[in-house]
């Protein structure tokens, strides 16, 4: 029995097609497979079913009746439920109280009737088969339990379709099959499903049928029987465009920086070299344990285990300031949080890493400073006024570049980026790149990580995929390629 | 021209708000007014400026200190005991800048190194800080702690106190002293951009390696050390400390002065001069009511109508910036 049916969805953000004639059937009881890469538009197609978004064009069917467009309660009404990747959990509230939130018994006077919430929170976790208590403290769950929990806030609002955005990131392998086990047993009860995953074992696993999107388009569908990972694979990844290729190949130094059987959190005996001059990238899905790699040499995690090796001697481990005077820069993932210091102007900006490491003079000599920022700008093509403007008054792409210089202001000789091209437009990206081969011409030594391959094809001599916490490929340049790489990361090639 | 206004405006208000203030006391003191009364203002705001300063440098980091009444209190009333003991001024100096600097220290430790909340944690010490200050006075049988004036010593500290040069009383020099140094330093050295890193991003400035469990220790030992720096200026002027009353509240007003300064209590932003005319204006604000001959319980009233004013001002300065 046909349960949805979106057709010819068409939206735009700002005159950008994110959706551009989608369609989508689900059955009920069916887990249904949606796939695509980041920015394909699967979140977008999601939000406009749970009513987040409006639709400029098509039509959503959900149980025989046409849906109105843009209203998160009819969505909710009509038994559709999305649980988002971000766990939508209260952990200072008890497991009832969760299940009960804002639609709660209440008996003469508004009082809450805690008992008969309770027994009906009792009851379903009885049919559902899962061992949770009701007045267990919700922050007290692990992360699968929760997960369980946000399932059972989904059915006892009647979910009919339950949409699951990546559900198995944050838990175990344990966890993740009794949570298979019981996403099976309700899909036998009648409850469809809609997966979202980038874990080419799990959705071979668990998922019936599957639709995959690529740049706003609808590519394919089928069953899961029918295809394999290959096939599908491509049909996310498409055509590997031929990369106007930047990337040429360089003599690479001696061994600059190496890490033996590193643990950590979230990632355990990782082992790589780096050579001097090289750009080394990192890639793997969300949570893959990249980040939390560069993140543990730079000493902003704490490390679990295992040795550094940094110019030839011992790297000192779970502390910034050494690293840095090893000679190690970090430009972190998330710009605003972690790295722009926003009351500040750009020369502040840069200059404040290099004087937490060179202390001979305590004061700062502010014609200097501009002489050494205005060189940076030159070489690093910053597109600012007055070194004394604040940094917010830049563009992203040109804060980043600030933050890149406050490295070569440290002189640092290995560079950890994390993500640098995030929320930074097309252009300067492109800039950004030519900056990284430049200094890797120059004799530094890069490691980028990156959830794009194709940012990766563009300027790594090396690719070091990731997949658990794991190092599961180390492919040369050549061997750089979309699909190949997006196997390893989604554990489809082992 | 209007955005340089613009950019004046944003950033020394606190001159503005202070000559609204200075106006309307001339008005109102009329004729009465004359040099001493204007160098008064230095005088009077002092040692509580000095402690501001100090709150200043905390407040700019994002963080509180609550207990700068306090530590004031109990280091004055040690310094002077100490003070009868050895009959040194150098060392009664010495004396109350060691403790206040401990009394800060102890602060940061739990501040910096725990990461347990600032209100809390000074909020606690305050509440100590005075109370052991009362039980050892009243353990001693005293009423208050009090210089021996028998001591050889006494009348040149007294000289100090109450002396001035060029006509300014050596308390306000001092003082102002202090405040220039601590603009050289929030400006022009590395340790003071540290300051303004971490109140503005606090994990952007850990991971630009700014040692933040350090830097926000030895903000609490700074502030520690001008309130034992005022300690001394008071025991010079006035000879003595009263638990119950010597500096009341001085947590409050010094927060205050570094409001009406200008600088945000999220940290990050603001200038240390601004604390010099907030000070200022906090103090004009008293002669403003004993000259109207008004009700001086009504004091704080007035006080805090223009700590709610000034802060409206940035409010929306705040909101055409954004």
């Amino acid at each position: 029995m046909e349960l949805l049916r979106m057709e010819h969805i068409h939206k735009s953000f700002f005159g950008v097609k994110v959706l551009d004639d989608v369609s989508l059937t689900v059955k009920a009881g069916e887990i249904h497979a949606l796939l695509g890469e980041n920015g394909a538009g699967k979140s977008t197609l999601m939000n406009i079913l749970s009513g987040v978004y409006t639709r400029d064009e098509g039509t959503v069917t959900f149980d025989g009746k046409e849906l109105p467009n843009g209203s998160i309660s009819a969505s909710e009404g009509a038994g559709i439920a999305f649980v988002h990747q971000e766990l939508n959990i209260f952990n200072d509230l008890e497991v009832y109280e969760n299940l009960f939130l804002g639609k709660e018994i209440t008996g003469f006077g508004g009082k809450l009737d805690k008992k008969a919430m309770i027994r009906e929170a009792e009851q379903l976790f009885a049919e559902m088969g899962v061992p949770l208590q009701p007045r267990a403290l919700a922050g007290d769950l692990v992360t699968g339990a929760k997960q369980v929990l946000e399932i059972a806030k989904a059915l006892h609002s009647r979910a009919k379709l339950i949409i699951l955005d990546e559900p198995t990131t944050a838990l175990s392998t344990s966890e993740i099959e009794h949570f298979f086990g019981l996403i099976r047993s309700l899909k036998e009860k009648g409850t469809a499903f809609i997966f979202i995953s980038h874990k080419m074992p799990e959705i071979f696993e668990i998922a019936d049928e599957y639709t995959v999107l690529r740049n706003a388009r609808f590519i394919s569908t089928g069953k899961i029987a029918d295809v394999t990972p290959e096939q599908i694979t491509r049909d996310m990844v498409g055509e590997t465009f031929a990369n106007e290729d930047v990337y040429e190949k360089r003599e690479l130094g001696d061994v600059v920086l190496k890490a033996d059987n590193l643990s950590g959190q979230g990632f355990s005996d990782v082992s790589f070299e780096c050579r001097k001059g090289e750009i080394l990238g990192f890639t793997g899905l969300q949570g893959a344990g990249c980040s939390e790699v560069l993140q543990t040499i730079f000493g902003a995690l704490p490390s679990g285990g295992g040795t550094l090796t940094v110019h030839g001697s011992r790297g000192a481990q779970g502390n910034i300031h050494l690293a840095m005077k090893e000679g190690i820069g970090m430009i972190p993932a998330n710009r605003k949080e972690n790295s722009v210091i926003p009351d500040m102007t750009l020369l502040e900006n840069t200059y404040l890493s290099r004087h937490t490491i060179d202390t001979k003079n305590p004061s700062i000599n502010k014609k200097n400073e501009q002489v050494r920022f205005e060189g940076f700008k030159k070489t690093l093509n910053i597109k600012a006024n007055k070194s004394d403007d604040p940094i917010v008054s830049l563009s992203g792409g040109n804060q980043q570049k600030v933050i890149l210089a406050r490295w070569l202001d440290t002189d640092a000789q290995i560079l950890l980026m994390d993500n640098p091209t995030q929320g930074i437009d097309v252009g300067a990206k492109e800039e950004i790149y030519r900056l990284i081969l430049k200094l890797a011409e120059s004799g530094k030594t890069i490691i980028v990580n990156t959830l794009e391959i194709p940012e990766l094809k563009k300027i790594a001599d090396r690719c070091i995929v990731f997949y658990h916490g794991n190092i599961v490929a180390d492919l040369p340049h050549s061997e750089i390629e979309e699909n190949k790489v997006m196997m390893y990361s989604t554990g489809a090639l082992k | 021209m209007s955005e340089k206004l613009k950019k004046f405006w944003s950033g020394y208000n606190f001159i503005v708000v202070f000559l609204i203030i200075f106006i309307a006391y001339i008005i109102i003191n009329g004729k009465a007014t004359s040099w001493t009364t204007i160098k008064n203002i230095f005088l009077h705001s002092a040692i509580l400026g000095t402690i501001a300063i100090g709150q200043g440098l905390i407040v700019l980091t994002g963080d509180i200190d609550l207990s700068v009444g306090s530590s004031f209190v109990l280091a004055g009333g040690f310094a002077i005991m100490f003070f009868n003991k050895v009959n040194s001024i150098f060392l009664l100096l010495i004396c109350a800048l060691v403790l206040g600097a401990a009394f800060g220290f102890l602060n940061g430790l739990m501040v910096g190194k725990f990461k347990m909340p600032s209100f809390i944690v000074t909020l606690a010490t305050m509440l100590i800080y005075r109370s052991i200050s009362q039980y050892v006075m009243n353990t001693m049988g005293w009423t208050r702690y009090s210089v021996d004036a028998q001591l050889s010593r006494y009348r040149a500290l007294f000289m100090f106190g109450n002396g001035s040069f060029l006509t300014i009383s050596l308390l306000a020099i001092v003082w102002l002293a202090v405040a220039i140094f601590m603009i050289y330093m929030t400006n022009s050295t590395k340790y003071g951009k540290r300051i303004y890193a971490l109140g503005s991003n606090a994990k952007g400035a850990l991971l630009a390696g700014v040692n933040v469990v350090r830097t926000k220790i030895s903000v609490y030992v700074i502030c520690g050390l001008t309130v034992g720096l005022a300690t001394f200026l008071k025991i010079a002027k006035d000879t003595s400390f009263d638990p119950a009353t010597s500096g009341k509240n001085y947590e409050l007003y010094s927060i205050a002065a570094v409001v009406i300064g200008g600088i945000s209590m999220s940290g990050g932003k603001g200038k240390i001069l601004g604390i010099i005319f907030g000070t200022m204006s906090f103090t004009l604000i008293d002669k403003i009511i004993t000259a109207l001959g008004m009700n001086a319980l009504l004091n704080d009233t007035v006080k805090g109508v223009i700590l709610l004013a000034a802060v409206g001002l940035q409010m929306i300065q705040k909101r055409s910036r954004d």
